[in-house]
């Protein structure tokens, strides 16, 4: 959790909305470290947390969750992570050892075109389990959240983008608008923007289709300048709807710097190397 | 009164609703949401005790009817098809698949009313994802044209859909308007365009803003002739309020015209040059029987 990042979001563990669909983008560019963030973040605010893993391995975010003082095996085994691997769930499609109906949730590799109907399903579960209420031994805890790392991989995995649009809105049905939950997805792009619609490109549209319906964009790119040893980049953060106190600032942007246990963000033109 | 009339742009007129029986399309992207405005036209159309039916698909009834006020909620009817689009649950309020022009008619015909409604569509966009262009197309024109609906407003997003498909839809519209962002924060670009029923068409911009109880405020045209006058500035000296002198004395004025400058071709230069003054060397050539002597200066037709 970066504590500069949250005062920029002005959120904090103990107090945010609830109910939004935070779409984090990264274009030539890498925007994981946001999602080892909101990881963190949403983890030391005592959500149950999703979180459908498809490009890394357990053992990655949980080597940097560590640096950023959260545990994720500690969190698995109180029930409050539930972990979605998508690296060795998809071997057990291909390979199917025991019937097992947790692997349903991959299987739309065996047939991309059928869409995300079992990976909706896998989610589903996983989120309203908790509000259900367990047994007495059961922890409570908060509003769920669902985290996708990252969305444009199913892309190249033969899922059309209209089927991970229907995806994301169906999500956002049932963890935002009905249990009051976040969704943080990681989209990312490779080409330059482009301003009009375009056949071949499914990342951009993908993109497009996510921002509509998100209510917090943050766009990480590159320096228009080039590469730059003391700021790695920039974010742009895009609010769509009003603030609760009337401001509307819909963009900003920041700068920031990649650092061994966290991340600084500083407004352009502040950062330590230049002043 | 006079002075109301001329204030009337196209966006307050539209707003007034006076557009019977026609479909006002809303076309928005990425940079600047369109909803907003959807929720104007929806809030002028409750507050002139009209009947509203929504389709909802974008966005849950909450986040629509956030901001506009609860006590018109009785005329405003919202159909969810939000929560469950493509009948993954078993009950499903509404499907994206029931959007046909009869399937619509009978729903407005649930809620009794006396006279005709307006029908929002939140979004065609999600429609059109399901539905192919060529149906959606045919259902809004058989909506229109049948007598259950008085007018259709529909958003539609044009960054997510091919130029021959958003064409197609534009081109059933009675009224379209497009909305950018607008050069600063609250304000926002309409770029509309009417077709009256007679072919007419008229275009017209218009920069506004959407105060939080949703009412439009049309602010001026983009291209405003007040803001020439500002742009002319005196032209400012740069050889002023220097520590240094920077200008020039009429005598240094004429001397630096006179001045040849180094690379230059003149014709004096030229022959300066080619023909050599005395006492620098000569140079003698003497040539051999199998040489091609040929008198002619090569550079001849160079025009140095």
């Amino acid at each position: 959790m970066f504590t500069e990042l949250n005062s920029i979001l002005n959120t904090s563990p103990e107090s945010f909305t609830p109910g939004e669909f935070i779409l984090l983008s990264d274009r030539q560019s890498d925007a994981s470290f946001l999602i080892h963030h909101f990881l963190s973040f949403y983890l030391k605010a005592r959500c149950k947390v999703c979180f459908v893993a498809l490009v890394q391995s357990f053992s990655h975010y949980h080597a940097v969750s560590q640096r950023l003082g959260v545990s994720l095996t500690q969190a698995k085994e109180k029930g409050q992570l539930i972990f979605l691997e998508g690296l060795k769930e998809s071997l057990s499609v291909f390979l199917p050892q025991e019937e097992n109906p947790d692997h349903q949730a991959m299987s739309f590799l065996r047939d991309p075109a059928a869409g995300l109907r079992s990976l909706y399903e896998f989610v589903q579960s996983s989120v309203v389990g908790s509000s259900g209420g367990g047994g007495a031994s059961a922890e409570q805890w908060g509003p769920p959240v669902l985290l996708m790392d990252d969305v444009s991989v199913l892309l190249s995995l033969g899922v059309r983008v209209g089927a991970v649009l229907d995806f994301s809105h169906y999500c956002r049905t049932t963890v935002c608008s009905q249990l009051q939950g976040d969704v943080v997805m990681l989209v990312r792009c490779d080409g330059e923007a482009e301003e009009d619609y375009a056949d071949d490109e499914g990342s951009e549209q993908l993109m497009r289709g996510l921002t509509h319906q998100s209510c917090l964009t943050l766009h990480v790119q590159g320096l228009p300048t080039g590469y730059c040893r003391d700021i790695h980049g920039q974010v742009e953060f895009c609010w769509k709807k009003r603030q609760s106190d009337g401001q509307h600032a819909p963009k900003k942007v920041f700068q920031f710097k990649v650092h061994d246990k966290g991340v600084s963000f500083f407004a352009r033109g502040t950062s330590r190397a230049v002043l | 009164m006079l002075g109301n009339v001329r204030s009337f742009t196209m966006l307050s007129e539209l707003l007034q609703g006076t557009d019977v029986g026609g479909f006002l399309l809303i076309q928005d992207s990425c940079s600047y949401s369109g909803r907003h405005l959807l929720k104007s036209f929806i809030d002028a159309a409750l507050n002139r005790e009209e009947v509203v039916h929504v389709l909802g698909l974008d966005v849950s009834e909450e986040e629509l009817k956030e901001g506009l006020k609860s006590l018109v909620f009785q005329r405003l009817h919202f159909h969810d098809a939000y929560a469950d689009p493509l009948g993954w649950t078993d009950n499903s309020p509404f499907t994206v698949h029931q959007f046909s022009s009869w399937r619509l008619a009978e729903l407005l015909k649930q809620t009794a009313q006396s006279k005709p409604a307006t029908l929002v569509i939140d979004s065609l966009s999600w429609v059109l994802r399901h539905i192919s262009p060529t149906a959606v197309c045919h259902t809004l024109q058989q909506l229109k044209k049948g007598g259950a609906v008085r007018t259709i407003i529909g958003l539609l997003h044009e960054d997510m859909h091919s130029r021959g498909i958003v064409g197609s839809v534009c081109r059933l519209a009675t009224s379209v308007i497009t909305v950018e962002p607008g050069s600063k924060g609250e304000e926002a670009l309409a770029k509309i365009t009417k077709r009256s029923k007679l072919g007419k068409v008229t275009q017209d911009e218009q920069i506004f803003s959407i105060r939080k109880d949703l009412t439009v405020t049309v602010l001026s045209k983009p291209t405003d002739p007040g803001h020439k006058q500002s742009t002319t500035e005196e032209q400012v000296d740069p050889t002023a309020n220097l520590t240094f002198n920077l200008r020039l004395t009429d005598a240094e004025r004429e001397a630096k015209e006179k001045l040849a400058l180094p690379f230059v071709f003149s014709k004096e230069k030229k022959t300066a040059l080619l023909h050599s003054g005395p006492g620098s060397g000569k140079i003698l050539y003497e040539p051999d029987a199998s040489d091609d002597y040929d008198q002619e200066d090569p550079d001849d037709d160079l025009d140095v």
